[in-house]
Parts: structure tokens; sequence; C-alpha cells
């Protein structure tokens, strides 16, 4: 090869590196550093008080997780919250937005009114749903009694077989917002061209939308999906602020074992160990649905 | 523990001591009658009962304590960093450390940074003592599992040494709030304020259907039955405030019993929970939780949930901490005629248990470059002059036995005729902490299977023994 192509070569592979470089550099530090850390930890016993980590104890804390009954609860929790609230989330989102696709005529103040919760800080609405939630004197309950339904009326937070459930509509009352936004801008940037064909050959909305729409939004309906699942895994502060995992564990998610095990116990080590199988998981979904998504996008182009 | 309300307040309660209104209670107080300051000066009764506040006085009182200068100052211009974690606490503080920095160190000023709660701040903490890091010089801690996690990992100084240099200042905290503090025979923290945990009480209610305050258990169930018979709710308890709110009927009763040396002993791993005593504790959360006594769904309430249930007179009773009082006060309509007194007693013949703990408790960064000014400072906030200030402005008791004229100077601001019943009941609480943080864990969780129903008391003392088995030797005594 020629000294000048190498020079070339070399001269426009060194401003790819400049360029990216810092970014790398951020990542690195802050995510890649975090991450490998947190590994480290996970193998190791500490309180988080001491300025060095205590003794290699290997897999033991990932072996203490193992057989700890609270863990496997948090984690059918997680696994409840994802597959409640993703469908939920993004089923409401797809309905919406396709309603809101339309002509309406308070089409922007349905669109921003649907968005308000997303913007609205998490502290006022577990507060707001709190109070509704609250069993004698709560919105939810008052309205109960007064349409006769009465005997509904129930402890919502405080009884462990509803806790969950009324979590998750806060979550989804929360979010589906968002999954609105996404997906509405993906109808809106659908060609317009294969509609109106599939108009011109006969098909009625129903077909329209099961036919032509839905298979043409797949990425973004699979996107959306992507971030309810991985928000839902990652839920903490909603669950902390509500409920604080209880009553007897049956809100507890693992990202609030997290916290309790580092903050409330002192076990970094296992706190750690969730912290990597969490990441794991994260991590294994979200190249799952890479897959699928390469293999439908496949499909459709063969 | 404080909201919105009580920081409100308490900006307006500095804002009333500024420096200049203090110069004028001082001229007030030096031309008022001389009668008014003798009044009825008492000494100073460790463990006893809290004098009544002397008489209304004629003209505004200044605080009788002496604010005693420090040992050591500042050689230069010198800032303490402070970390708390009590918002509605800063503006006393502030106002303490600008006074001791005006009158005795003119080079020594304090820098507080209040996270929004404890959870947050122990974080921040937990990163800053594992960092090595000198800042900050004063740190705000609770007792139980904290000011053992911060003791045991050799992050804060032993107060020992303070306390031989200056026995007058260790005579000034109840022996029981620094018992809660003495970790491996070294005091690791010294509160600002204790507080108590009582039953508010509708007084206007309890007159209208011929209640009266009950002595023992047998009686509170009779006003329960009443109260629901009328449809009003009998007692609105918060325990889904937090981890300990669920542990409260638990530590009542074992107070109640006098077996709150018995739970301490289970805390350190010597005796085991499942102990008969200790079994009835837990029965006597699971009667309480059938009882009817409480309002619908109890682990689902918070404090302002609680507290408007109550303020509305849909309940009675409202059972809850002495850091309650303004909030509670800021919610209630004109005219609500509020009581309060110590839960009834849960034993036959037996005493009536009022809960009492420290509230924010202060010490020193191992860490810090400046111990000893950090120690001078915790002295001037916690000591003599600073607790009359500190308890003036929060309306909470104070850290240790304080003068009917320094009740009589609080009371000049505070106006609330409760203030003083709190300081009576203070000297007879017993505890609410517990030391080891998955025993405590456990009996959170144990406390909340027995008010839904889904365990037994001996299940659920059995799960905490194993918890506490699980832990081993404790590394750590207390007391």
């Amino acid at each position: 090869m020629p000294p000048a192509t190498v020079r070339y070569r070399w001269r426009r592979q060194a401003a790819g590196y400049a360029f990216t470089g810092p970014a790398l550099l951020i990542l690195a530090a802050f995510l890649l550093y975090p991450i490998g850390y947190s590994v480290w930890l996970s193998l190791h016993e500490w309180d988080g008080y001491t300025p060095r980590w205590g003794p290699f104890v290997g897999l033991e804390n990932y072996r203490a997780l193992v057989a700890d009954e609270v863990f496997w609860r948090a984690a059918l929790n997680s696994i409840v919250f994802v597959v409640v609230r993703t469908p939920l989330e993004v089923g409401l989102g797809f309905l919406l937005a396709l309603l809101l696709n339309r002509r309406l005529a308070a089409r922007s103040l349905l669109r921003t009114l649907f968005f308000v919760p997303v913007v609205m800080s998490l502290i006022v609405v577990t507060i707001i749903f709190q109070r509704v939630y609250e069993p004698n004197t709560g919105l939810l309950n008052t309205v109960l009694h007064a349409v006769g339904l009465g005997a509904w009326a129930h402890p919502w937070l405080g009884d462990p077989a509803t806790a969950l459930p009324a979590v998750i509509a806060v979550s989804v009352w929360k979010n589906v917002g968002f999954s609105l936004v996404i997906l509405l801008a993906g109808l809106q940037g659908l060609p317009q061209d294969v509609m109106e064909a599939a108009r011109v050959d006969g098909a009625n909305a129903w077909q329209l939308t099961r036919r032509v729409i839905t298979p043409l939004m797949r990425p973004i309906l699979a996107l959306t999906a992507l971030l309810s699942i991985i928000g839902s895994l990652k839920v903490f502060d909603l669950v902390f602020i509500m409920t604080r995992g209880g009553p007897t564990y049956s809100t507890e998610v693992l990202a609030t074992m997290l916290y309790r095990e580092a903050f409330e116990l002192n076990h970094m080590g296992v706190a750690s160990a969730v912290a990597v199988i969490l990441v794991a998981v994260v991590l294994s979904i979200a190249r799952i649905q890479a897959l699928v998504l390469r293999e439908s996008r496949e499909i459709e182009a063969a | 523990m404080g909201n919105v309300t009580d920081r409100r307040e308490a900006h307006g309660g500095a804002r009333a001591m500024s420096r200049r209104r203090l110069l004028r209670l001082g001229v007030l107080a030096a031309t008022a009658p001389p009668v008014v300051l003798r009044a009825r000066r008492a000494t100073a009764q460790i463990g006893g009962a809290q004098p009544t506040p002397a008489p209304a006085p004629a003209g505004e009182l200044k605080n009788p304590a002496e604010f005693r200068g420090p040992k050591i100052k500042a050689s230069g211009p010198t800032t303490l960093s402070f970390w708390q974690y009590v918002g509605f606490h800063v503006e006393v503080q502030k106002f303490i450390a600008e006074e001791y920095k005006r009158r005795h160190d003119p080079n020594l000023s304090l820098e507080i940074t209040a996270y929004p709660g404890l959870n947050e701040q122990r974080v921040g903490v937990k990163s800053a003592l594992a960092a090595q890091s000198p800042t900050p010089d004063i740190i705000a801690i609770e007792p139980g599992a904290y000011a053992v996690d911060v003791s045991t990992s050799g992050s804060v100084l032993d107060f020992t040494k303070v306390f031989a240099d200056d026995p007058e200042y260790k005579r000034g905290f109840w022996p029981n709030a620094l018992d809660l503090l003495t970790i491996n025979g070294a005091v690791v923290s010294v509160p600002a304020v204790t507080n108590t945990v009582i039953v508010y009480y509708n007084r206007s209610v309890f007159r209208q259907h011929g209640l009266e305050v009950p002595n023992t258990l047998d009686d509170l169930k009779k006003i329960g039955a009443t109260l629901n018979a009328k449809g009003i709710i009998p007692i609105a308890y918060p325990a889904g405030q937090d981890r300990n709110f669920p542990i409260f009927p638990y530590y009542t009763y074992v107070g109640g019993i006098k077996a709150d040396r018995l739970l301490r002993e289970a805390d350190l791993g010597l005796k085991p929970w499942t102990s008969p005593e200790l079994v009835a504790g837990a029965e006597f959360v699971e009667m309480m939780a059938k009882s009817g006594l409480y309002a619908k769904g109890p682990l689902g309430i918070k404090e302002p949930d609680a507290i408007q249930i109550f303020a509305t007179g849909r309940s009675a009773m409202f059972w809850g901490g002495q850091w309650m009082r303004r909030s509670i006060r800021a919610a209630l309509p004109p005219g609500f005629d509020l009581g309060l007194f110590p839960f009834p007693a849960v034993a036959p013949g037996g005493h009536k248990p009022v809960l009492s703990s420290v509230g924010i408790t202060l010490t020193v960064n191992a860490r810090s470059k400046q111990p000893d000014l950090a120690f001078e400072m915790i002295k001037a906030i916690t000591g003599a002059w600073g607790k009359i200030e500190y308890t003036k402005n929060l309306g909470l008791s104070p850290n240790g036995p304080i003068s009917a004229d320094a009740i009589a100077y609080q009371m000049q601001s505070l106006k609330d005729p409760l203030y003083p019943e709190f300081l009576k009941l203070q000297p007879t609480g017993t505890t609410r902490v517990i030391f080891t943080p998955v025993v405590e864990e456990a009996m959170t969780q144990g406390m909340q299977a027995l008010i839904t129903g889904q365990k037994t008391a001996k299940t659920v003392m059995e799960s905490v023994e194993a918890a506490s088995q699980k832990v081993g030797t404790r590394k750590f005594r207390t007391g």
C-alpha cells in the first residue's frame, strides 16, 4: 500500500477516534467502570462504611441470594411488573395513538392531557395516589361508596393482595402518555401511499389497522415495549415512595431489594450481586429484542 | 419526620429569634420584675419529672441558661460542614451557630447541608465515610443501626473525653437518651432533642360521648366499641409511614410490661425472641389489629393521611409522635380541642407505656480536620443554652431536663399547652429502637404480617429469632 494511502487512512481513523474518544471515556468512567466495580463488589463482603471492601467471598453472595426467599419474591414481582405493565402501557398507548391520529376536535388538548402525567414529578404522582388509595378517606373508596359499590372498598396499599396491582396501575397511568407520543410519531411517519393503496383495495378501518398499520409499526412497538420492559425492571422510586416494598414484601422488586440490602442492611456485596443480575437481565432482554427485530426485518425484506 | 408545614413554621420561629429580637428580649428581661426571673428555679431532675412551667410572666423573659464559651477557638476563618436530614431543624441550628460565632468565636462558621430525608443523608454519609472524606465535620445520625454502623466502622469520634472534661455538659442529657447512643462503651453521638409517642385525642368528641381518658387496655377497648357504634373511627394509626411505625404497638406492649431490657438483650442476640414475654408482644400487635380500634388498613395509611382523618373528626384519637404536633396543629380547624395521653396500661396494674427516643443526634467525623472545633459547635447546639433555644423553636422535648424558668421562657413563643405535657412524659419513656438492622427488618415484616393477618404471633417471633441467629454474635454492645 502506498505510504500516502496509509497516512490518509490513519488520518481518517485518528479523526474518528478523536471524535468518539471523549464519549468513550465518559462511557468507560461512568458506565463500564461502575459495572465492573459492581461485579467486583459482588464477590466481596463489605458494609459500605469501611474505606476498603472486605474479604473475597467468591460466589457466596449469589448463593445467599438464591437461598433468600425475599430475592425470589422480588424477582417474581419484577416479572409481574413487566408482564402486566408492558402490555397495558404499549397496548393502551397504541390504542390512544390510533384514536389521536384521527381528525378529532380536541386532538391537541387530549394529546397534552395524556402527556401531563409523564411530565409530572413522580413524587407528586405518588403522593396524589397515596391519597387516592387511602382506605378511609381516599378518593377511590369514596367514589366506590358513592356509586353503591362500597363492598369493593379496600385498603389498596395496605393489603398484600392488592398493593402490587395498585402500584402497577399508577405506573401505567404515569407512563402511558410516553408510549402514546412515541407511537403517535410513528403513526404519523407511516408511508401514506401504502395506506392509500389499502383503502383503494377496499380495506376497512379494522383491516387497515390489523393488516397494514400494525405490521408497519412493529419496530416502533418493539422499541416502546423494550423501553417499558426496561423501565419496569428498573422501577424503584415509585415503589419505594408508595410502599417501601411492603406490606410483607408484596411490592418488593429487585431495585428496592438492592437498595434495602445496600443502605439499610449494609450488605453491599449482596446488593451488588442483585445489581449484576439486574443488569444482566436488562442487557439480555435488550439483546433478545434486537435479535427478534432483526429477524422480523429480514423476513419482511425477504 | 419534618414536612412542609413544620419547615414553614420553623422559618417563622427563626425569624422571630433574630439577633435584634434576642437583644430586645435581653433588655426586656433585665427590666422585668425580679420576682419573675427568680420564679421557681428548679434543679435538674435527671430521670425524674419535668417541672411545670412558671406562672405567666409579666414581661418577656430571656433564656435563663448561660451560653458558655468554648475551650478552643478557631485560629483563623474556619467553616465546619454539617450534614443533617431534618429540614425544619435548619433554621434553629443556624441561629445557634450564628449566636455562637457572634458571642464566642467570630472565626467559626457552620455550613449546614439538609438532605431531604434520612435515607438520602445516610447514603451521602456512607459514601463520604467510605471515601475517607474529612467532610462533613459534623454528622447527624439516628440511634439504633445507624449509630452502630458509624461507630463499629470507626467512622466517628467518642464523646467520652468531652464528657470527662465537662461533666456538667454530660449531666444535661437524659441518661436513657445517652444509653441509646453508647456503643461498645463509647458515646458515639449526642441528641439535640428527644421525643415521645403518645395518643392525641379530640376532647370534644370524648366529652360529647361521655368518654374518659382510658387508663387500661379494657377502657380503651370499651371506648373503641362506643366510638365504632357511633360511626367514629377510634384511632388513626399511620402504620404505613416507615419501617419503625408497624413496630410501635410491639414496643408499647413490651415497655408496658417492663420487658424493654429483655427486648434489648434479644436485640443483641443474648436472649431469644421467642421468650413468652416477647411472643406476648406479638400477640398484642395481633389483638390490636383485630380489635377494630384502628382506622381501616393501617399499613396503607401514612402520617398526612392519618392526620387528615383525625383533624376532620373522622377519628377520635391519633397514635403518633411528638414530632407531628406542629403538623397536627396546622391541620386542625379552629376550636379543635386537642389533648394527649400516654397509651393506657397494657397489663393489669401496669404502667402506661410512653415510647421514647432521641431525635436528631450529632457526632464528629473521625477524619474531620477540626474535631475539637466540631465538638465545641455540638456543645453549643446541645448544651444548656442551645437546648432551650433549639426546642423553643421546634416544640420538641429537649435532650435533658430544663428548668421551670426555661419552660416559661419557651412558652412565650410556643403558646401550646401541650408542650409541657410532653415534657412531663419524656422521662417515663421506654425504648422504640432496635440496633441490629436485620432484626429490625424482620420485626418490620413480621409486624406487617401480623397486622394483615398473614402469620401468627409465634411464627413471626420465630422468624425474628431465625434472623437474629443468622446475624450471629454481635460486634457491639449498647448502653
